[in-house]
């Protein structure tokens, strides 16, 4: 998992989400968030995107979510977002999406996959299917929260779908710095979502102009 | 002789009456020791017996908790690497926990009991199960139906009030309708991360305790919980009395013990261990308790059995004794009859003996009284006759009878000098003064006396004696012998005949070897020769008196030496004397 390939579709879901707000709202913010110390992780979930220690999930290598928390009104976007199963891992291991999103679970793999959650925000199962299966196998993610996702048949497996009422998210580099673009000018609470168990925030005012610089903690 | 013989027949009673007694006392301490032993034993292996059916027990108890820890722990391990279990313990859907479990535990709680029959299916047969979760609280499921009924109260003892890592043994006792109570054991198992090797939550299974096979199945045993005893089997004012001395014992003595118990007259044994020792759940103890009631019956029972053949022993073994008794002071009696008679024998010989020694006695102080008084009359009557001789007015005729008689006299004196030698022989009161004596020049003096004697025979006499010829002896007695054989030899002899003396040294003997012509002695006769007072059947014409020879013996023995007759035939009569020689230069011997 490369920290672009968050960057690439945090990016892409952050401008399909704002390009009718973009006109009116041109605040910016960039900082660094102090990521946790990477955990040494086993072996064997070396290439694995979400570990498990001491009932804490938490990206590896260690990422942040940064998002601007508020009452926005936003559409969720048509085109459903993706996590694929491809070798024998969730690809993207964590995606932060927009409340109403649907997202698609294509199989990538030349095995069975059966994607399930039991997470409050969202419980389904998806049964088991292979990479022939369509439609794509997809669920619809209407309450906001963190929905932990597990195959019933591969038990390593995690991801974490972070379903946010706010357009606005970022996914940080793996050295913590971000930056959330086309912001709405005002008083906002800036949040970094660090493990399952850690949200950071930080009360920001945002105005048009030169960018805020804003670090977490 | 009759008084030792009864104290022999009263000692041979006394004697049978002690081995009696003494059989008597071995046979019945024996019996005794015997019983004693047998009781003890009995004891002992009754306590042994209980003991080991507890220790059994106790190792079937531990035998099938090991099955179930080690199917609930595979069981728990195929559990933790479910997804879905993790899910529920993580997140926060343990209501789903109950659901994702259900077909992997399906098994676990069927209610047809009679499905199981194999060990380990027995072995897993639960009551219910629960779920702990991560502070060790019972985790409520949403439909007890698939995981057995607990009350809520009930539920909660399964607690264990914190993470556990370590499979976990506890027993609970639950209401249980009109039965009262029961009681499970159950078995709380940790659920381990098959990410990161922790615990995550646990599984709580209760079972039915043991019911065991074999035959430590039959021992009254029951479980020690919570400052109750459950134990059916023994009378509940027992079990009353029972509980405070066991909730004593457990909290001085631990884990395990032993002790005896009195109640209503009746002992018990009890041995108690911990079911679950290093549990977080309360501490159990499975406890037996062994009524002694019927132990001692059969004690009881067992000692009059002893008694009964204990007296058939001693019976059988009187008799036994009786006869061993005779048999065995049998020979003892005849040994002692023996010894009685051979005492009054030896008494008789050596009275016999006291008689013979008194008779010799008396015999050899007669022959030398007899002696000494007889030279006196011939002295005197020599005296007399020579003076007649000395007479002038004798006839020729009187003359030669006198003179006859006057060497008569002399014959008679040289009797009585032998018979007094003779009769010291016989007294021992003769005594030879050894010394080194000359044999040649002896021979020389005889055979000067022989020529100087009247010759009637015309002998011939021939010696062959060396030079210098020593022996040891006493010269007068040796002479003397020498003189007694050159008589005879002269005397039992006959015209032109021969003489002749031999003498010569062998080895450490002196040999002289006196022989004659003449008529043989007869064979009859030789033997008896030496004897005293023996003339063997010569003609009356020869003088002689039958002592020579068995003086000549006697002195010849005296000095260690012998004499003997070596040749009689009717060509040579000869001698044998032996003495000790005193070798040419050697000195004296005694």
């Amino acid at each position: 998992m490369t920290p672009h390939g968050f960057r690439r579709v945090a990016a892409l879901a952050a401008l399909v989400a704002f390009l009718p707000a973009a006109a009116r709202a041109q605040a910016q913010v960039e900082g660094r968030v102090a990521l946790p110390k990477a955990l040494h992780a086993p072996v064997m979930n070396q290439r694995y995107g979400i570990i498990s220690h001491e009932g804490v999930l938490s990206p590896y290598p260690p990422v942040a979510v940064v998002y601007l928390e508020g009452a926005f009104q936003a559409t969720p976007p048509d085109k459903p977002a993706q996590m694929a199963q491809r070798d024998l891992n969730f690809f993207p291991a964590i995606l932060p999406i927009l409340v109403g999103t649907r997202v698609e679970f294509p199989n990538e793999d030349d095995t069975y996959h059966n994607i399930f959650s039991y997470s409050p925000a969202k419980r389904f199962d998806l049964g088991r299917y292979r990479s022939d299966e369509r439609p794509i196998p997809s669920e619809l993610f209407d309450v906001a929260g963190m929905v932990t996702l597990r195959c019933d048949i591969h038990e390593h497996m995690r991801a974490i779908i972070l379903v946010l009422d706010t357009p606005h998210f970022v996914i940080s580099g793996t050295d913590g710095t971000f930056s959330l673009k086309g912001l709405p000018e005002g008083n906002y609470v800036l949040k970094a979502w660090v493990d399952s168990r850690t949200t950071l925030e930080k009360p920001v005012v945002l105005t048009a102009g030169p960018a805020l610089h804003a670090d977490f903690p | 002789m009759s008084a030792a013989e009864d104290q022999g027949g009263a000692g041979m009673a006394s004697f049978r009456t002690r081995l009696l007694v003494a059989m008597m006392l071995v046979v019945s301490a024996a019996a005794a020791a015997m019983l004693v032993l047998t009781q003890r034993n009995v004891d002992a292996s009754v306590r042994r017996d209980f003991q080991r059916d507890f220790q059994d027990r106790l190792a079937a108890l531990q035998t099938v908790q090991d099955v179930r820890h080690a199917v609930i722990a595979e069981r728990s391990r195929l559990l933790a690497r479910k997804a879905r279990i993790h899910a529920a313990l993580e997140d926060s859907a343990l209501d789903l926990l109950y659901p994702s479990a259900r077909d992997e535990l399906a098994d676990v709680t069927t209610a047809d009991e009679g499905a199981f029959r194999e060990p380990g299916a027995f072995a897993l047969r639960a009551r219910y199960y629960r779920f702990l979760d991560g502070k060790g609280q019972v985790i409520t499921p949403a439909d007890a139906k698939d995981v057995g009924e607990l009350a809520d109260a009930d539920a909660s003892k399964l607690a264990t009030g914190r993470l556990i890592d370590q499979p976990q043994t506890g027993y609970i006792r639950r209401e249980a309708g009109e039965d009262g109570h029961v009681i499970d054991e159950v078995i709380a198992m940790p659920i381990v991360s098959s990410e990161s090797g922790e615990p995550i939550a646990a599984i709580v299974l209760g079972f039915k305790p043991p019911v065991l096979g074999g035959r430590e199945a039959g021992l009254p045993s029951g479980i020690w919980l919570d400052g109750r005893l459950d134990l059916p089997t023994i009378p509940d004012e027992a079990r009353a009395a029972l509980e405070p001395v066991l909730a004593k014992a457990v909290a001085a003595d631990g884990d395990h013990g032993a002790f005896e118990f009195h109640s209503a007259g009746t002992s018990y044994l009890v041995s108690y261990k911990q079911l679950n020792p290093g549990s977080v759940y309360a501490p159990a103890f499975e406890v037996a308790v062994l009524s002694l009631a019927e132990s001692s019956a059969l004690q009881r029972r067992l000692a009059w059995e002893f008694a009964g053949v204990a007296a058939l022993v001693l019976a059988g073994a009187y008799l036994l004794s009786h006869i061993l008794s005779r048999r065995l002071s049998a020979p003892v009696e005849r040994l002692a009859v023996d010894s009685e008679e051979n005492r009054a024998h030896w008494h008789r010989a050596q009275a016999a003996l006291e008689n013979t020694s008194q008779e010799l006695q008396r015999s050899a102080r007669f022959s030398a009284d007899a002696s000494h008084q007889l030279k006196t009359p011939v002295t005197v009557l020599r005296a007399g006759l020579e003076e007649l001789l000395a007479g002038e007015n004798l006839k020729p005729e009187a003359r030669e009878e006198v003179s006859s008689l006057v060497h008569q006299t002399f014959r008679l004196a040289s009797v009585i000098e032998d018979l007094l030698l003779l009769s010291r022989v016989d007294a021992g009161r003769l005594q030879i003064q050894f010394s080194r004596v000359d044999l040649a020049p002896l021979f020389e003096a005889l055979l000067d006396d022989v020529g100087a004697l009247p010759d009637v025979f015309d002998l011939e006499v021939e010696a062959d004696v060396p030079p210098a010829l020593w022996i040891t002896g006493e010269k007068g007695y040796i002479t003397l012998i020498l003189q007694n054989l050159l008589e005879n030899a002269r005397k039992y002899n006959h015209t032109h005949g021969r003489i002749r003396i031999g003498a010569l040294e062998e080895g450490e003997w002196v040999v002289v070897r006196i022989g004659n012509t003449g008529p043989a002695i007869p064979r009859a006769s030789q033997e008896h020769i030496f004897e005293r007072f023996h003339r063997g059947a010569v003609g009356e014409n020869v003088p002689g008196h039958g002592i020579g020879l068995n003086l000549a013996r006697e002195l010849a023995l005296l000095h260690g030496g012998d004499l003997r007759l070596s040749r009689s035939d009717n060509e040579w009569t000869e001698f044998e004397l032996r003495f000790r020689a005193a070798g040419a230069a050697g000195k004296a011997k005694p």
